[in-house]
């Protein structure tokens, strides 16, 4: 009896929290298949599958008077892959605020700033380009990084820190799913592709910083990045017996940019600038590593019609000590680039049958690398928890060493289907 | 046949303009209903100085097929029948949860809007000059729910009349400049509490394509305010109704939530 009355008096309160729990923490997500096939028969990845793969997303969220809490749980089967069960935290954090100015956002979470659309300048942040290049969902194109963010909010304008302690690079096509230029030529499988990481040092963080202010109707923005190439575009000569083999690295980087963007011409502008200063080859002359870049983007969307939106962005890039570049590349008997490199995009958004439908196109073009990569999806609702999708990724180019042409073997068809809860 | 038939409605048609012509002509009363939708404008768009409520919006489509959107939504006044702010967050389903939308609305038109996605962490200005395109897929269009400027059409009280035993006026509007939303409207306004319980849009042809229901009035803090509202595509097929609940007015909103600070962090004092 006296055993029931303890038990009693520990289930009770229990079950009298337990309501209480269940309504504030809010769980939702997606159950999804993504299948993807590869059009181009002589790729030398190691499998015809550019997508094979279930995913269950969880989300998770509590907030209480003081903060906040969110979780993006992803489980996933990756058959085109390794054939196995893997798990990722795409985002984890928590979010206080501090005062009526401060609001600080801490663990794993996705960032994006700058005003181009797909093309980043600014946007200092991982990518996952394997997503990107396979049919994920848009969200995937970001890759999460162990950050702590600050905002501090004034009349004058909001400044953001991000500060990752340790480097999270781009996650690129390594040759299993999606074959690459390594240098010399384009390869798949037998040519792993791991550069190592930054050592884990304190001065190895990436900080990034925004100061960004509202003026008129338009949005302004100054920025600073210190970290390192996300993309390992330095070589590093590594002994390997008595020879010497080249190793992909991470290079130093600084980028300094600004950005505006607002409503012009019945549609909305957007003008972005940086400078990427490459700091372990500041006088443009080591051929192992990146040269210094000046980037700059223009684009503009408007509504063309109901239901029917475009946009049009002009991206060009001029490399500095270009000269030097030329000469040592031509030596070596490697592909040369222009020394601006221009780079045309384009988006057109239709939806129809009352935003049931949406259909989408993207192309990149670029006239000086004579590349293309064009990506079109069409996602459709069938009802407000299923959405069936189609989509495809082509790419083309003349050389296989530039940014497109590099994954021209990689055209891929794919069909997803979500379920979301 | 068919021209019998063709004649005949094109017949009924101009009766029906004229008829409508002729009670113009007797009121004659433009300035009236000029201040007559003016005053339901007000009390529609702009009831009290600010607003939040959670909004269920079911939408039918012409199979029946059923799709619901739920969100909060946040208004505030920055001057009655001026310009004002909306930030709308969205709860379902499940593809757009946690979405937030911001729009600052002016009466000139140049609206500007923007959306914030936080999966991938973007806040995106929208390019939207067509106010006709639907609100969120349904049978509202974004002028429906923010509402026309009454200045940018011609009104003419056509007459009095009951509806439902409420005594209302019955209001023709005439856009001023040619308009993609309607050629003509028929708005049936409330005569106490000036909220427009029914309206009517016509094309061009002057066919009934879209209807618009007041379908439930509460008085909640002292406002009266429509808690069910449906848009039915007559012509097309298809009906949303539009329901609020736990409406709080005049709960003093802040105009900072109105910012990007606010888009990418929900204000949680209201958005639970």
């Amino acid at each position: 009896m006296k055993k029931y009355v303890i038990l009693m008096l520990l289930i009770l309160p229990a079950l009298s929290l337990a309501p209480a729990a269940q309504a504030e923490i809010y769980v939702d997500g997606f159950l999804q298949t993504l299948q993807g096939a590869r059009l181009e028969k002589d790729n030398p990845t190691a499998t015809e599958f550019t997508a094979s793969e279930t995913r269950l997303q969880v989300r998770a969220e509590h907030f209480g008077d003081a903060g906040e809490f969110f979780t993006r749980l992803d489980f996933y089967y990756d058959g085109a892959d390794t054939s196995s069960y893997a798990w990722e935290l795409r985002e984890g954090y928590l979010k206080f605020r501090l005062g009526q100015n401060f609001d600080f956002k801490f663990g794993r979470q996705i960032i994006t700033w700058g005003t181009g659309d797909l093309v980043f300048i600014n946007d200092v942040f991982a990518k996952d380009y394997r997503s990107f290049f396979v049919g994920r969902d848009d969200q995937y194109l970001k890759a999460p990084q162990n950050a702590m963010r600050a905002d501090y909010y004034s009349p004058v304008g909001s400044w953001s820190l991000v500060w990752t302690p340790r480097f999270e690079a781009n996650r690129l096509p390594t040759g299993r799913k999606l074959s690459y230029f390594n240098g010399q030529q384009i390869v798949g499988e037998g040519f792993p592709f791991d550069p190592p990481l930054p050592d884990a040092e304190f001065r190895n963080g990436e900080l990034a910083l925004r100061y960004s202010r509202t003026v008129g109707s338009f949005n302004t923005a100054l920025y600073f990045y210190r970290g390192f190439y996300k993309n390992p575009r330095g070589v590093e000569m590594i002994p390997v017996g008595s020879e010497f083999m080249p190793q992909p690295i991470y290079p130093r980087l600084h980028v300094y940019g600004a950005s505006v963007r607002g409503p012009m011409f019945g549609g909305i502008v957007w003008l972005e600038g940086g400078y990427f200063d490459s700091r372990w080859d500041q006088d443009g002359d080591d051929p192992l590593m990146p040269n210094s870049e000046m980037s700059g983007l223009l684009g503009f969307e408007r509504q063309i019609a109901t239901n029917l939106t475009a946009n049009i962005q002009w991206q060009a890039e001029k490399m500095l000590d270009y000269d030097i570049y030329k000469m040592q590349n031509e030596m070596a008997g490697m592909y040369v680039r222009d020394e601006i490199r221009h780079l045309v995009t384009s988006r057109v958004t239709k939806l129809a049958m009352d935003e049931l439908l949406t259909l989408s196109a993207f192309v990149f073009y670029s006239p000086t690398d004579e590349d293309v990569y064009a990506r079109f999806s069409t996602d459709y609702k069938y009802s407000d928890e299923l959405i069936l999708s189609v989509g495809g990724n082509l790419f083309d180019g003349k050389y296989s060493a530039t940014q497109f042409g590099q994954f021209q073997l990689n055209d891929n068809l794919y069909m997803k289907v979500t379920y979301g809860f | 046949m068919r021209i019998t038939a063709i004649f005949s409605t094109v017949f009924l048609i101009g009766l029906m303009v004229f008829s409508d012509a002729l009670m113009a002509q007797d009121t004659k009363d433009t300035k009236d209903a000029q201040k007559i939708m003016k005053k339901s404008h007000l009390a529609y768009y702009y009831a009290a100085d600010d607003g939040v409520a959670e909004v269920t919006m079911t939408i039918t489509d012409k199979r029946g097929k059923e799709r619901v959107k739920e969100f909060v939504m946040l208004r505030l006044d920055e001057e009655e029948g001026g310009p004002q702010k909306y930030y709308t967050y969205f709860r379902k389903p499940s593809d757009i949860s946690r979405l937030t939308f911001m729009v600052y609305k002016t009466p000139d038109g140049n609206d500007q809007r923007w959306i914030y996605v936080p999966s991938i962490d973007l806040i995106k200005p929208i390019s939207a000059d067509d106010k006709n395109s639907s609100f969120v897929g349904s049978h509202f269009s974004y002028e429906d729910v923010s509402g026309r400027h009454w200045s940018e059409d011609t009104h003419t009280l056509l007459y009095d009349s009951t509806l439902n035993g409420s005594k209302v006026w019955v209001i023709e509007s005439i856009p001023k400049e040619k308009y993609k939303g309607f050629a003509r409207k028929l708005s049936y306004i409330d005569q106490e509490n000036y909220l427009p319980l029914i309206e009517k849009y016509f094309d061009k042809k002057d066919k009934l394509v879209r209807q618009f229901k007041a379908e439930q009035i509460e008085e909640i803090d002292g406002v009266v305010t429509m808690t069910v509202r449906s848009m039915e595509n007559i012509k097309k097929g298809g009906k949303t109704i539009i329901q609020f609940s736990d409406i709080s007015y005049n709960v003093g909103l802040d105009e900072s939530l109105f910012t990007e600070r606010y888009l990418k962090n929900p204000p949680r004092k209201y958005i639970k």
